[in-house]
């Protein structure tokens, strides 16, 4: 816990403020809207309407009329619309994932890198969705810069050969797998420029795609207002006056939930007493009932809030993200963080904030759970130095100045290749 | 830009170091070293039973990279142990009626078999977790080995009368580049002083440097980045660059770092790529005024003539020029089919 921030002082001189007024950007996501849960497309959402809001670009996105990255069912309905100041193009995928995608990803899964070109693409049409109608509007565009988020899906991968506007490419990517399958050598490689979210996302990719000299720049995302519900977090939670632990997000065994259930009940066990658990999101995976655990399934955000900030600690168990807000939504209401020690990128918000420890086992997810129950010192000091973290690099003004920067580069360096 | 004149430290951000931050931090990590010793502790104490331990185990591991940080091989040999032991009292439980018994009989029926094979098994495992045990052993000996012999990797060294625009190589670097398309990377890039010159001159550069004093992410102008030069080189597409500029990197690195240094270079240029590599002399190394990573450095500079032999080993012809009160030089390096 020793690194220090890599970063110079925010707003340094030098940096050139972004144009306004005069770039159009396209976001290609493969899901969008308020509906939807997931990092990488609330992330687009979020730049797209940031953009617009404080640059006064023009914004459209290419995307599907998903709101499950399962099935990738058409819900929502074609055609254009306008969400926050932001053009949506929504097209309907002509196949979502199919059941032979989970045998054929089974047996890639073993060995990725070996799986040949052609297995490849077929596990990324297997996967879906498929969405050849928003290839074929991408090439008319009229973007003059259009972001790829995130690099798992098809319309990604097909966009980024078909579009002649410049490509940024937003990976998200986790240690999975499908980072390592070889139909995506091409995605990384064509792209114009790279916008990763942590530094340990750009290690990873950079074993595994020879990408370094592509222009690039580590963001992140802006920690959004708090809205304060203005009840007691444990009132929300039903649970009377006692404290708790928190962990929002997807409860998914793939996020961690059913791990963290399960250090949680042997850990209630070996320390009988009042501490809750509180899994906060959409539930995907079958958590037996506790006395100690609750699970409120999806909630509104002002009472997300008012649980997250009563709460002791809030925990990402989850081992592959590529960013998580959650774990700066939790420091922004100064509360400390307790992450999984294999997971790169909330490993790094710790170390170089030292606003939160983290564990490999439940040996040490006991000893720190049990150190932070009773040291109210050591949970007050890393809430500070978490929250003065957010304040310092996650704020959206300074982000979307820094990202409107870029894709300004990005254009100009475009514009300059082709004279 | 910065005016340290020792080379040691960087007042880029404009402040002394923060004593309350650093107190911080060192009792964070004396927090951090406590609770690593009381799991130890406990670990040894045998508090849990090591069937429910292994199980955690696996379920933490289940959806965690094979790559991850805190995949220790300690940790992995812990899990190895615990599933050594074969067990061929197979379960009996069942839902349907009379289940429990029919699975009784059978395993009575065939536990002779099942003991035969599962302790053969379990003496195969024995064995291999033994051999695994022998290989951590004698790899954590060899670690230690390896530490105290060990220098900084890419070490960067900061010399303020060289790694300005005005010293005497900088135009005709920039001279040489200006009007070329492809990317240029500079390295060890500082605080981007050579890549912002580049740049005004609408050459496509971008630097790296290991040192954390690099203005990192907030500085978007410029596109420098918080990397290991060789890793970074091993991570660049063969053939993308137009030239590699180096500066501060090649003097103090080992022989085979710097090997790996030049091979990551040549191998990043395209056919009409050109290296360029500003170093000190060895005269000026061993100076009074050289930088005080002279002094912890794994090598010294090489003589002019060395590089020619070492770039045409690489396949590139060099020349070398040298600055006007013999302390430093400026190598250029073109493929030999190049130009």
């Amino acid at each position: 816990m020793t690194a220090e921030p890599e970063h110079a002082e925010p707003g340094a001189p030098g940096t050139p403020e972004p144009e306004t007024g005069t770039m159009k950007v396209a976001f290609v996501t493969p899901r969008y809207g308020v509906e939807v849960m997931g990092g990488a497309e609330s992330a687009a959402r979020q730049l797209a309407e940031h953009l617009v809001a404080d640059c006064g670009w023009q914004v459209e996105v290419f995307s599907t009329c998903a709101l499950d990255h399962i099935t990738w069912d058409n819900v929502l309905p074609p055609g254009d619309s306008v969400l926050n100041g932001v053009t949506v193009h929504r097209f309907a995928s002509s196949s979502g994932r199919v059941p032979e995608f989970y045998e054929l990803d089974g047996r890639l899964r073993v060995a990725p890198a070996e799986a040949s070109l052609e297995q490849s693409r077929r596990w990324l049409e297997l996967n879906g969705p498929v969405t050849p109608d928003l290839i074929e509007a991408l090439r008319h565009s009229d973007a003059q810069v259009v972001a790829f988020y995130p690099y798992l899906y098809y319309p990604t991968v097909m966009g980024i050969e078909a579009t002649a506007a410049p490509a940024v490419l937003h990976p998200a990517a986790h240690d999975e797998p499908a980072l390592y399958l070889k139909v995506f050598d091409a995605t990384f490689s064509d792209a114009d420029a790279i916008c990763y979210h942590t530094a340990a996302e750009r290690r990873l990719v950079q074993r595994r795609h020879r990408v370094a000299q592509i222009p690039q720049i580590e963001l992140g995302l802006g920690v959004s207002p708090v809205v304060d519900g203005g009840r007691p977090g444990a009132a929300v939670l039903g649970i009377g006056d006692r404290p708790y632990v928190v962990s929002v997000g997807r409860v998914d065994d793939h996020k961690g939930s059913s791990m963290l259930a399960a250090f949680f009940r042997l850990y209630k066990k070996r320390h009988p007493g009042p501490l809750a658990l509180a899994l906060v999101g959409p539930i995907a995976a079958t958590i037996p009932d506790h006395e100690d655990i609750v699970l409120t399934g999806s909630v509104t955000e002002a009472d997300k809030c008012d649980i997250v900030r009563d709460a002791m600690i809030s925990i990402s168990p989850s081992a592959l993200e590529s960013f998580s807000l959650v774990v700066l939504e939790a420091w922004e209401q100064s509360v400390p963080v307790v992450v999984n020690a294999t997971c790169d990128p909330t490993r790094e918000h710790c170390e170089r904030s030292g606003g939160g420890l983290w564990f490999g086992s439940y040996r040490e997810f006991e000893a720190v759970l049990e150190r932070l129950s009773a040291d109210a010192e050591l949970r007050r000091l890393l809430g500070v130095r978490g929250h003065a973290y957010v304040q310092r690099y996650y704020q959206w003004p300074n982000l979307i100045r820094r990202y409107g920067s870029f894709l300004t580069t990005v254009r100009r360096r475009h514009e300059a290749a082709r004279a | 830009m910065l005016s340290d004149e020792t080379g040691r430290t960087d007042q880029r951000r404009g402040s002394p170091p923060d004593p309350d931050e650093d107190a911080a931090r060192a009792y964070l990590d004396e927090v951090r070293r406590e609770i690593d010793d009381e799991v130890r502790r406990r670990r040894v104490s045998g508090d849990l039973p090591p069937n429910i331990e292994r199980e955690l185990d696996q379920l933490f591991l289940a959806h965690s990279p094979l790559g991850g940080r805190g995949a220790a091989l300690r940790d992995m040999l812990r899990l190895v142990d615990a599933s050594v032991f074969i067990d061929p009292v197979v379960p009996v439980e069942s839902r349907r009626p009379g289940g429990t018994t029919v699975k009784r009989g059978l395993r009575s029926l065939s536990l002779w078999y099942l003991r035969y094979v599962t302790h053969q098994v379990s003496e195969f495992a024995t064995a291999v977790s033994r051999a695994l045990h022998v290989l951590d052993a004698q790899v954590t000996d060899l670690r230690h080995k390896v530490e105290a012999l060990a220098v900084p990797p890419s070490l960067a060294i900061r010399v303020p009368w060289a790694h300005n625009v005005a010293a005497w190589w900088v135009p005709p670097v920039i001279g040489e580049l200006a009007g070329h398309d492809g990317r240029v990377l500079h390295a060890a890039c500082g605080d981007g002083w050579l890549v912002g010159a580049l740049v005004a001159r609408q050459v496509d550069a971008y630097g790296v440097d290991p040192r954390s004093s690099v203005p990192g992410p907030e500085l978007d102008s410029l596109d420098l980045r918080v990397e290991d030069v060789v890793e970074h080189l091993g991570a660049v597409a063969p053939g993308s660059l137009h030239a590699v500029v180096l500066s501060g990197v090649a003097e103090g690195s080992g022989h085979v770092e710097r090997r790996r240094l030049l091979e990551g270079a040549v191998r990043s240029l395209s056919a009409e790529g050109v290296l360029l590599v500003h170093s000190l002399t060895p005269a000026s190394w061993d100076g009074d005024d050289a930088p005080v990573e002279a002094d912890m450095a794994a090598a010294r500079p090489y003589r002019p003539r060395t590089w020619t032999a070492v770039l045409d080993d690489l396949g590139l012809e060099a020349t070398v020029a040298e600055g006007p009160d013999g302390r430093d030089y400026l190598v250029t390096g073109r493929r030999h089919d190049g130009r």
